[in-house]
């Protein structure tokens, strides 16, 4: 899922630091709100804008990680929001619950741990850039 | 270079989470995570709980004159609506207080002052009809998991509950349920009620008497202070009627029913 690509200019160690922190911010925002997807989006959102004036390696990973997060959100509400039916109202659990909440469980996974590797490779200086959303953030994210 | 990079990774992405998804519900986990008979279990666990407080508060009537004719009401409902007779466990309690209430488990308790608030063997039926109707349609459970919470509930079934159990204990025999569930136990009774050929207008006429009398503040007629406005409901009671030129047949004889009203005002 990651793949480290160089980046137009190397960035500074203030910058590594900062870009770091935006994956640091979506890791620890997805750790407190599972219960609630809302609260990592809205976490990442508010680093994503207190950064919009950073410097371009800060912001390019500022909004790969917000357009990560904005993919789980999906995933994680319709997980959320069926169980509350399932407690609140006449649903019931069933198998197609179960699979629904292990495979969200796989992705947030994968998701977590890719995660922590681009916490790590940035905060070295290194550039990750990952599928679908690297490319996507090149077309947001202008220098 | 957008179909390329984005838009055809982004699609197997789907497909992939889509296709695990499909695969994974092909599996049992229902009965892989054992989650009837944990749901049973605990029920049991809680329906027993609230019982053995409850009888130890107030006092259970057992004689013959005052259980049978209820039974007799109960046991028609269950056989002419296919439910299990076994399942709802008949309790009669000796209090003045207008009131019946469903505990986890089909546990129904009734008061002998509801008995006594009653003109026929129909107006009770309606009543019972009703909660066991919260019974049937699971919102004993769907309650308490919503008041009281899913973790506070398994800690009571283990015995852990200290005083939360016994405040929870009240909410199931002072409060009504939100007015959807309400609503379909209503609508539920009258279905049983037909079904059973008992005459489902009494239990209307009981919601709209008992409302007319009912004061603020006023404990005796819980049951219906309890569940707000029973002008409506006895209305959508009435509307919801649909054989209305069906041959209704009494439940226990007229000289019965005189003999339960009498013991249950001997009670008191």
């Amino acid at each position: 899922m990651n793949t480290a690509k160089t980046f137009a200019y190397v960035p500074g160690e203030h910058e590594a630091e900062k870009a770091s922190n935006s994956y640091l911010m979506s890791m620890v925002a997805l750790i407190a709100g599972l219960h609630l997807p809302i609260v990592n989006l809205v976490a990442t959102l508010i680093f994503y804008l207190s950064n919009r004036k950073a410097t371009y390696f800060v912001r390019w990973h500022c909004t790969q990680a917000l357009l990560s997060q904005l993919s789980m959100l999906f995933v994680n509400s319709t997980g959320f929001w069926w169980t509350i039916r399932i407690i609140f109202t006449d649903e019931k659990v069933s198998n197609r619950y179960f699979a629904y909440i292990l495979v969200a469980l796989i992705f947030d996974i994968i998701e977590f741990i890719a995660t922590i590797y681009a916490a790590i490779e940035t905060r070295k200086g290194k550039h990750v850039s990952w599928i679908i959303f690297g490319p996507l953030t090149n077309i947001i994210c202008r220098p | 270079m957008i179909m390329k990079k984005i838009i055809l990774p982004a699609l197997f992405f789907i497909a992939l989470f889509f296709g695990a998804w499909y695969a994974l519900s092909k599996v049992d986990w229902i009965r892989i995570f054992r989650i009837e008979k944990i749901a049973a279990s605990t029920e049991q666990k809680l329906g027993d709980y609230y019982w053995d407080y409850f009888s130890k508060i107030q006092h259970e009537n057992k004689s013959t004159k005052i259980y049978a004719p209820v039974d007799s009401i109960v046991t028609r409902l269950c056989e002419a609506n296919n439910i299990d007779r076994k399942t709802i466990k008949l309790h009669i309690v000796e209090t003045e207080e207008i009131n019946a209430f469903a505990l986890p488990n089909g546990h129904l308790v009734v008061f002998t002052g509801l008995i006594k608030g009653c003109e026929s063997d129909a107006e009770l039926a309606g009543v019972l009809g009703h909660e066991m109707a919260h019974i049937q349609k699971g919102h004993v459970m769907k309650k308490l998991i919503k008041e009281v919470g899913l973790s506070a509930l398994m800690s009571i079934a283990s015995g852990k509950g200290g005083k939360a159990a016994s405040e929870t204990a009240k909410l199931l025999s002072s409060a009504a349920y939100d007015r959807k569930l309400e609503k379909e136990a209503d609508l539920t009774s009258v279905e049983y009620m037909e079904n059973a050929h008992i005459n489902p207008e009494p239990f209307a006429d009981f919601l709209f008497r008992l409302s007319k009398e009912t004061k603020p503040g006023d404990n005796y007629l819980a049951w219906i202070s309890t569940h707000p406005d029973s002008e409506e409901r006895s209305k959508y009671i009435l509307a919801a009627i649909t054989n209305k030129s069906e041959k209704y047949t009494d439940i226990v004889s007229a000289a019965t029913w005189q003999q339960l009203q009498d013991a249950v005002k001997e009670l008191q």
